[in-house]
């Protein structure tokens, strides 16, 4: 059996806190195990333990007790690094430099170097959007923009595993759409994904695995679509359906042991609306007179 | 993953991390106004009093060591105290850190960044300095040369002679080294204070003390030998406030050289292993407590 992407066993962090004598226990005996080519969402509240997990995981942070593994190597060894890309909560990276030096530098922190760097470097300006935008500086960037080369230089040295925290915090509708596409493209090409998010609905929609933390203590943990579904329940969504047709199918449970929960229409969701309405504002926007 | 080969210490990822820290500085507003300053300084002493071409050079070169020393000085404490809690502030570090980049290459790299960009500063300051210096010279030469038109040929010889040694000497280039090294000695200490300083105005106050201290260390070391005497008690606390705090008055040569006081090759060569040598402790000590740091 082959090692999975990222094994938690028995980790547990506890924060001293000076001049008092007590401490912080950011994480508690916590066990994972996150498998080749999943998309997993830590989920949990602000100060749930999240991103502490996170940073165990990345090295940052050294666990109090327990251990953690990158495709069975120790991640406290800087080369376990070499299979990880890392996307922290809101960076900021340098303001200095542009989308394509930001690239280039951590490119050449990862030992890419010449024409593979070079190529590299197109390949994922072009992935993330941001080729128009690759000589302007990232003090110019909106927050959106930074995500999206945050992502680039998370993915320069074409990671088997991409770590990112709160990926879509702060960005609007439309990019933080963008960064969802961009996930399940990395799942499509076989990259395993840990996320961690508060945005319940997003993690919904690409998450495989979903592990919730809750005061640093793993409260729930497996398949989404297994924790999510409701057993003795079952939905149909059918379209063009007359009045008669649904009032039959209505008495019919009605004559059965079965019982009819809730019949309402369907509805889209609150963000394709918002995203259908704004993309229809910028088309009148450009419409020439 | 394409195949690439790890390996435990890389130049290149160093190289990376120095490039990176002097794109970073040299970006910063505060180098060009200290620079200009420095060099508005140097320029301006041309114009200061003067009674004598030797009381002149001596103004000259006292002003324009001086400046060179303070400003390399301060620009050290002022580039090193924000490298490490911005990159912590902004985020950068975890960014960089979760790359294969080991801690001590990624303090290295900044260091190094620092200290080419004093290096650069150095340079230009140096230039500027022997260029007034040069200009100046000339100035005296041609005048003399007019005043004496009529005097005999040995006479003009001494008199350019005299002219000659009071302006460019060898011993400008071991002091303006000195000056350089003192910045690097200041740089590391920076550096290590802020691995565990929060923010960058605690490093920049603690370094202003460490100034203060480091020049006035050994003036009250010998003072209170010859005062109190030499217990073994006021040996151990004066050793380790030699050791907390670096003589920065060791790197004072400038006195010297304006005077006009040969600096001895063994003189410079203790000068310069001292600096290079609290540098890399500094240094050392700084990727110590940045190896064990929470981030």
């Amino acid at each position: 059996m082959s090692d999975p992407a990222v094994a938690v066993r028995g980790l547990t962090k506890i924060f001293p806190v000076p001049l008092h004598r007590q401490s912080i226990v950011a994480v508690r005996d916590l066990d994972l195990r996150i498998e080749s080519g999943e998309v997993y969402g830590l989920l949990g509240p602000n100060g749930s333990g999240k991103s502490t997990t996170l940073k165990i995981i990345l090295g940052l942070v050294s666990p109090t007790h327990g251990c953690t593994e990158i495709f069975g190597r120790d991640s406290r060894l800087v080369e376990s690094r070499e299979a990880v890309g890392f996307l922290p909560e809101n960076p900021y990276f340098y303001k200095y430099l542009t989308g394509e030096e930001t690239l280039r530098f951590f490119g050449r922190l990862c030992g890419l170097r010449g024409a593979p760097l070079k190529n590299r470097i197109n390949e994922l300006l072009d992935l993330v959007g941001l080729t128009k935008a690759r000589k302007r500086r990232l003090g110019t960037y909106s927050k959106g923009m930074l995500q999206r080369i945050g992502l680039a230089q998370a993915l320069i040295h074409d990671p088997r595993l991409v770590v990112l925290d709160e990926p879509t915090a702060g960005v609007d509708p439309a990019g933080s759409r963008e960064i969802r596409d961009l996930i399940l493209d990395l799942r499509r090409r076989g990259i395993t994904v840990l996320l961690s998010s508060h945005l319940l609905a997003q993690a919904q929609e690409i998450c495989d695995h979903v592990g919730i933390l809750a005061d640093g203590v793993l409260v729930r943990e497996g398949r989404l679509q297994e924790l999510i579904a409701i057993e003795n329940q079952t939905e149909f969504v059918i379209a063009d359906a007359s009045t008669q047709l649904i009032n039959e199918i209505e008495s019919f449970i009605n004559r059965s042991d079965a019982k009819l929960i809730e019949r309402r229409k369907s509805t889209t969701t609150l963000e394709r609306l918002f995203l259908d309405a704004t993309k229809n504002d910028e088309a009148r926007m450009t419409k020439p007179e | 993953m394409s195949e690439r080969h790890y390996r435990a210490f890389s130049f290149r990822r160093i190289n990376a991390m120095t490039v990176n820290t002097l794109t970073e500085l040299t970006r910063l507003k505060v180098f060009y106004v200290l620079l200009i300053f420095a060099l508005l300084l140097i320029g301006s002493s041309m114009f200061m009093a003067q009674f004598t071409f030797q009381q002149e050079f001596q103004i000259l070169k006292d002003v324009s060591l001086g400046a060179m020393s303070i400003f390399t000085s301060l620009l050290a404490i002022v580039a090193t105290a924000r490298l490490i809690p911005q990159d912590i502030e902004d985020r950068t570090v975890y960014t960089i850190l979760a790359k294969p980049v080991p801690r001590f290459e990624y303090l290295l790299g900044k260091i190094a960044g620092v200290l080419l960009l004093l290096a650069i500063s150095t340079l230009v300051m140096g230039a500027a300095f022997l260029l007034v210096l040069y200009a100046r010279e000339q100035t005296v030469l041609h005048a003399t040369l007019r005043h004496m038109s009529g005097a005999p040929r040995e006479q003009i010889d001494d008199a350019l002679r005299v002219i000659r040694s009071s302006a460019l000497n060898a011993d400008i280039f071991p002091g303006i080294i000195i000056i350089y090294l003192k910045a690097c000695l200041l740089a590391a200490l920076t550096l290590f204070v802020s691995t565990f300083a929060t923010t960058n105005i605690f490093t920049i106050v603690v370094m202003a003390f460490v100034y203060f201290i480091g020049h006035l260390q050994a003036t009250a070391r010998e003072y209170w030998l010859q005062e109190h005497g030499a217990s073994w008690i006021t040996r151990v606390f004066l050793a380790v406030v030699a050791l907390l705090f670096p003589d920065l008055q060791a790197f004072n040569l400038v006195d010297d050289i304006v005077v006009g006081t040969a600096i001895s090759l063994a003189l410079f060569f203790k000068t310069a292993v001292l600096g290079i040598f609290y540098t890399s402790i500094y240094t050392l000590l700084a990727a110590f407590v940045f190896y064990g740091k929470e981030l």
